[in-house]
């Protein structure tokens, strides 16, 4: 009656998927405030955004069903 | 001249609970934003309102059955009448306006269809409801999604909140409102993709059993065009209740936990839509709320509020069925019942709307937003905000964390066009 494995699919990959944007974008917040800024450090902080801002993207494409239908 | 009247009054319905459905569902993309100033209350609603508008475009596919194998449609099953739709939405919109007046945040898809069984029952018998689909669809996942959205709320916050873990006076958490822009976007387009074709749906089905279009055909352009507009109106006026409620009514919201609830939000309805676990979005995003609030040390939960959305959502299918039971019982009379029922739900809502001038959480549009945006500042930003004596409109979430919906803070109607507590807000 009620699909359990669907449920337990859709819980563990929003958790999973949200997870990940939140430590991503924090871990990108906290490189580019941090003291002692290197070169690296600061790549290292857009590079995080930049995966970030690659998951919204992938979430329009998922919301607009004319990129995937 | 009979079908025409009752296709008339269900298009002019449909469209208003289309509008309900917008200003209902503001608050889950809008209110932890406005709560944590990313955005201007404003702006925020004026960027819902747009994507909403351009969500309602981009959805291709209508549903093909109006309550969503709820009641038994089609071959060997009931025929739905253009009768029992409107009675049926008569229900849903009573219920979404009161549920709107107690600043409740409950699914607009619920009531629609709580209205639509309540008329199907009346006009086609009990064994027209497929009780097994209203607890796998309806009830079950209402138990679930706040369950989930909340588990994935409070992971997400641990982890912003550990991962920016304070180490000299420096702190970057402010960086997450702009965050909160991106996450927030995509929850209000969402939410025009999906809920804007609902109110299509509906109205091309009535078209169909009016005879004004073949069958399978798909909505014409023009019924497109009215419903993304009516539930960007919609979202563009805001349910201002609703969004006090879940921006500062259930727990006081940083922007950390703002960043961490909108994206876990947009993971979990996303997740629901594509994964075949259909999931509210209502209910999604005040599960996330709460477990942001978890998430944070020393944050309180409001579980009295927490507690009388749950109730709402469980009482909104059966509250709306009965409505939308006593519509279809008078639209029995023929067209004088109909007529009666478009009287009445009339009545009722503009009796509705009346009180809620009377309570104003909201008065005219230029103040609404002043209200809006002070009732969710923090006890701190909000001393700090009359030391400075930039507030106007002092509401009640200067004085308390939240806003008690029963005594609804005294109005002081502010000069329009003074400067606002914006900036102290950002």
């Amino acid at each position: 009656m009620i699909d359990w494995s669907a449920f337990v699919v859709v819980a563990l990959v929003a958790l999973f998927s949200a997870a990940a944007l939140v430590s991503l974008y924090s871990l990108g917040l906290r490189l580019l405030t941090v003291e002692g800024r290197t070169t690296a450090r600061t790549a290292a902080g857009y590079a995080c955004f930049v995966v970030c801002a690659l998951g919204v993207l992938y979430g329009i494409y998922l919301i607009v069903p004319g990129f995937h239908r | 001249m009979d079908i025409t009247l009752i296709v008339v009054l269900v298009i002019a319905l449909a469209l208003f609970f289309d509008f309900t459905n917008g200003f209902h569902d503001t608050a889950n993309a809008m209110a932890t934003p406005i709560a944590t100033g990313a955005m201007k209350p404003k702006v925020a609603v004026t960027v819902a309102a747009v994507l909403n508008l351009v969500g309602a475009f981009l959805s291709t596919e209508v549903a093909k059955t109006v309550s969503g194998g709820i009641i038994r449609e089609g071959d060997g099953g009931v025929q739905i009448t253009p009768e029992m739709i409107f009675a049926g939405l008569i229900g849903a919109v009573v219920w979404n306006m009161f549920t709107w007046l107690r600043g409740l945040p409950s699914s607009s898809s619920h009531a629609l269809f709580g209205g639509l069984i309540g008329a199907a029952i009346v006009g086609a018998g009990l064994g027209s409801v497929d009780f097994g689909v209203v607890l796998s669809k309806v009830v079950l996942p209402a138990l679930l999604a706040p369950l989930i959205a909340g588990v994935v709320g409070y992971t997400a916050t641990r982890l912003a909140y550990t991962i920016t873990r304070r180490r000299d006076d420096k702190s970057e958490r402010g960086g997450f409102r702009y965050g909160q822009i991106f996450t927030s976007s995509l929850v209000a387009l969402a939410h025009g993709t999906n809920d804007a074709q609902k109110t299509m749906g509906v109205i091309t089905l009535t078209l169909i059993a009016g005879g004004l279009l073949t069958p399978d055909s798909g909505p014409p352009f023009w019924v497109v065009v009215v419903c993304a507009f009516a539930i960007a109106l919609g979202t563009y006026t805001g349910g201002w209740r609703i969004i006090q409620t879940m921006g500062g009514g259930l727990t006081e919201v940083k922007p950390t936990q703002g960043f961490s609830a909108e994206a876990s939000t947009t993971a979990t309805v996303l997740a629901s839509s594509h994964l075949g676990f259909a999931l509210s979005t209502t209910q999604v995003a005040s599960g996330s709320i709460i477990g942001a609030g978890l998430g944070r040390r020393g944050s309180k939960i409001q579980w009295g509020t927490a507690g009388k959305i749950v109730v709402a959502w469980f009482i909104t299918l059966p509250a709306s069925a009965a409505v939308g039971a006593v519509a279809a019982l008078i639209a029995t009379l023929g067209v004088t019942g109909l007529v009666i029922d478009a009287a009445v739900g009339a009545v009722v809502i503009a009796g509705i709307f009346v009180v809620s001038r009377r309570r104003p959480h909201d008065q005219g549009s230029a103040i609404e937003v002043d209200v809006a945006a002070t009732s969710v500042l923090s006890r701190r930003r909000a001393r700090r905000a009359v030391r400075k004596g930039r507030v106007d409109t002092p509401a009640s979430g200067v004085e308390a964390p939240f806003v008690r919906m029963d005594d609804p803070p005294e109005p002081v109607v502010a000069p329009r066009g003074v400067t606002t507590t914006d900036d102290e807000v950002r």
